[in-house]
């Protein structure tokens, strides 16, 4: 393979960003109102030119202001669950690991489902409320992998098979919980609750909220990457790597802290969206090779590719209703995930 | 691999990254307009959940998010404002021809703001509050209703003409359904209620809570729910239910044979056949519109009153009349 280098990064992280773009132009074009694709061409053009009140304001509101922020939402989440899923196959040196398996998404649901019973009966300020599900999701990603961590430990040490087991176990205690709160919750919110726990991008977050996520995002991404050489290292065995002067104890805790914080964020937003964080990292280790430096931003480009486009199917295959998006990402991603397995094994 | 780069190199990328982000995050501050076009005048009005919603003076453009409002909305004669309603929008038939908009659940927010409303009608107990959120976000008024009891389905139907600009139309529904339910309780207010189970399915046992409309329906009919649940549609244990034995099975359908085969099955089951109920054919049908808070509910009420309690509806019905009369004479 040839080495790595920053032009290479960057050429690759190009091709892969204009693939997003397009990808999102025509997510932009598709949906359940007729948008033709010249009209959004020449919108498109007038918003990077700075010239938005041209804009006729039916268009300004379906394609800017309903479309481009759910795509937007896609974006992020698909990017996020990626990396986490990245993050924790390399972490646990197992390709099954990603936020599911391990427990921590069903972490993140009971957080923000708590966060939601609790959250009336604690007078908050606007401010506060408006980040209290995110902030519980994330906490509830902490705990459980923090839970997971502890149960997957032997002698000391990190057993990765341990580790899968424990997270399994967690993630159906936790949806047993899960199927518990939801008794709790009065019916109207049990609807969307139910789901919002199938996956889906219709809560585009407020202003202030949306702030928190793409801070939180880009902290969490550019925290994980900076470790992207040691979780190389960290390829060939733990002992191998703390031999070549890695320090795994804190590598482990900070790509944990920040791969449950990316799920966390994404879970409190969007629900249980599936096969993300499992399937786009394989495809990417295929195309890119298992280079972390290569391997993070392709997923999170590849994520983010992927959940636009399931996003932009659920949008459109019943409209006018929409579909959950975690039901498409599911459909399409076990069979795929099975078709991959077994050309592994063959 | 390692060392065919300098250590700093994901440090650079990160950096390249960040400012590449925050060349692209003001893109997103100058896209909030938009929304409503400007209108001439507007008022603010509270909706039943507590929320000020800004409405346009007239209304012209209605877009109901719920069965029950597009029923009301239709029962007030204001059926010409509906530009848009849900896919389950079924009655009166007229309202399946309205533009679809999605389900209740998940409406699409584009087809909603292609409607261009000027005020989409939710409901607390069937719409989300994201839907509504997300209007908010839009500026597109979201007015909400959230009647828990046949009253308030009266005073809610009369709000609701008022918010739509046409005050006397609810006032009129509202006098003419008070005369409905004041003949009812006055044919019913000899009879002792019937202990009866409300079932909203039998596979497994669902019954309703008592702080549901329909456990309020079923007094206004002369029953008492014999299930106390706090919760809204609690699951029941059919021993438990062998206990209270109720006097009466009350099934909500459109099809009254449906139900009568399916007692027919329920007595050969374990534990159902145990139901003197059950046993002695005791079943009432009441219309599926008891699933909604609308006017229509008043006569599904009535109906049901009548199957229960039938020897009220006989020779009294005379007297009632009158008084019917003199309350709409007020």
């Amino acid at each position: 393979m040839k080495p790595l280098t920053l032009s290479r990064l960057f050429l690759q992280c190009t091709i892969l960003g204009a693939i997003l773009f397009c990808v999102m132009v025509l997510a932009l074009k598709f949906g359940a109102i007729h948008v033709s694709l010249y009209g959004l061409g020449r919108d498109l053009l007038r918003v990077f030119l700075g010239q938005s009140k041209q804009i006729s304001s039916e268009y300004s509101l379906i394609v800017l202001n309903i479309r481009l922020p759910r795509i937007l939402l896609a974006v992020f989440v698909g990017a996020s669950l990626s990396i986490a899923g990245t993050s924790f196959q390399a972490l646990l040196r197992n390709p099954l690991a990603d936020p599911y398996v391990l427990g921590v998404s069903s972490g993140a649901a009971v957080g923000s489902i708590l966060a939601l019973l609790v959250e009336p009966h604690l007078a908050l300020a606007p401010e506060i409320a408006a980040v209290f599900t995110p902030l519980g999701g994330f906490l509830g990603a902490v705990v459980a992998i923090t839970a997971v961590y502890f149960l997957g430990r032997r002698e000391g040490r990190i057993d990765s098979n341990t580790l899968l087991l424990g997270g399994v176990i967690t993630a159906s205690l936790l949806s047993a919980l899960i199927a518990l709160l939801l008794t709790a919750l009065p019916s109207s919110n049990f609807r969307g609750m139910t789901y919002w726990l199938m996956g889906e991008l219709s809560a585009v977050p407020s202003r202030p909220l949306a702030w928190v996520l793409r801070v939180g995002f880009l902290i969490a991404a550019a925290v994980i990457y900076m470790t992207a050489s040691d979780l190389n290292l960290l390829l060939s065995g733990e002992k191998e790597a703390m031999h070549l002067g890695v320090d795994v104890r804190r590598v482990r805790i900070v790509v944990y802290v920040a791969a449950s914080a990316l799920t966390g964020l994404a879970v409190a937003m969007s629900g249980s969206i599936g096969y993300v964080g499992l399937l786009v990292p394989h495809v990417m280790r295929m195309i890119f090779g298992s280079d972390h430096r290569i391997l993070i931003p392709a997923s999170a480009f590849g994520g983010a590719i992927a959940l636009v486009i399931a996003d932009t199917l659920a949008r459109t295959i019943a409209a006018p209703s929409e579909l959950p998006v975690g039901a498409i990402t599911a459909i399409a991603g076990a069979p795929l995930f099975i078709y991959l397995l077994r050309r592994r094994l063959a | 691999m390692r060392t065919s780069l300098p250590s700093t190199f994901s440090r650079k990328a990160v950096l390249a990254a960040l400012c590449c982000a925050f060349a692209i995050a003001p893109l997103r501050a100058n896209q909030s307009t938009g929304a409503a076009t400007p209108k001439e005048s507007f008022r603010t009005v509270q909706d039943e959940t507590g929320r000020s919603v800004r409405v346009p003076i007239p209304v012209r453009r209605v877009v109901s998010l719920a069965p029950s409002l597009t029923e009301s909305i239709y029962a007030l004669g204001m059926e010409d404002l509906l530009v848009g309603d849900t896919e389950y929008c079924d009655y009166p038939p007229d309202a399946m021809k309205k533009h679809r908009v999605g389900g209740a659940i998940n409406p699409s927010l584009e087809e909603i703001a292609a409607l261009k409303p000027d005020v989409v009608l939710v409901i607390k107990s069937l719409n989300r509050p994201e839907t509504v959120q997300q209007l908010d976000r839009l500026g597109i008024a979201a007015y909400a209703a959230d009647p828990h009891t046949i009253d308030e389905i009266r005073s809610s139907v009369r709000r609701l003409a008022e918010v739509l600009g046409n005050a006397a139309a609810g006032e009129t529904l509202d006098a003419s359904l008070l005369q409905q339910e004041t003949a009812l309780q006055k044919k019913l207010q000899n009879v002792a209620p019937k202990r009866v189970l409300f079932i909203v399915w039998t596979d497994p046992l669902i019954s309703v809570g008592k702080h549901t409309f329909i456990a309020d329906a079923l007094q206004h009919a002369g029953a008492v729910s014999v299930v106390e649940s706090s919760q809204d549609w609690p699951q029941m244990s059919l021993e438990e239910m062998v206990r209270l034995q109720p006097e009466f099975l009350v099934f909500a359908s459109g099809h009254s044979e449906a139900v009568s085969r399916d007692v027919d099955t329920l007595a050969e089951r374990p534990g159902w056949s145990d139901l003197d109920a059950v046993k002695h054919r005791r079943f009432a049908v009441i219309s599926d519109a008891v699933n909604r808070p609308a006017p229509r509910l008043f006569s599904a009420v009535a109906d049901l009153a009548r199957q229960l309690h039938p020897e009220a509806f006989t020779e009294k019905s005379e007297t009632s009349k009158i008084v019917a009369l003199t309350v709409k004479n007020e």
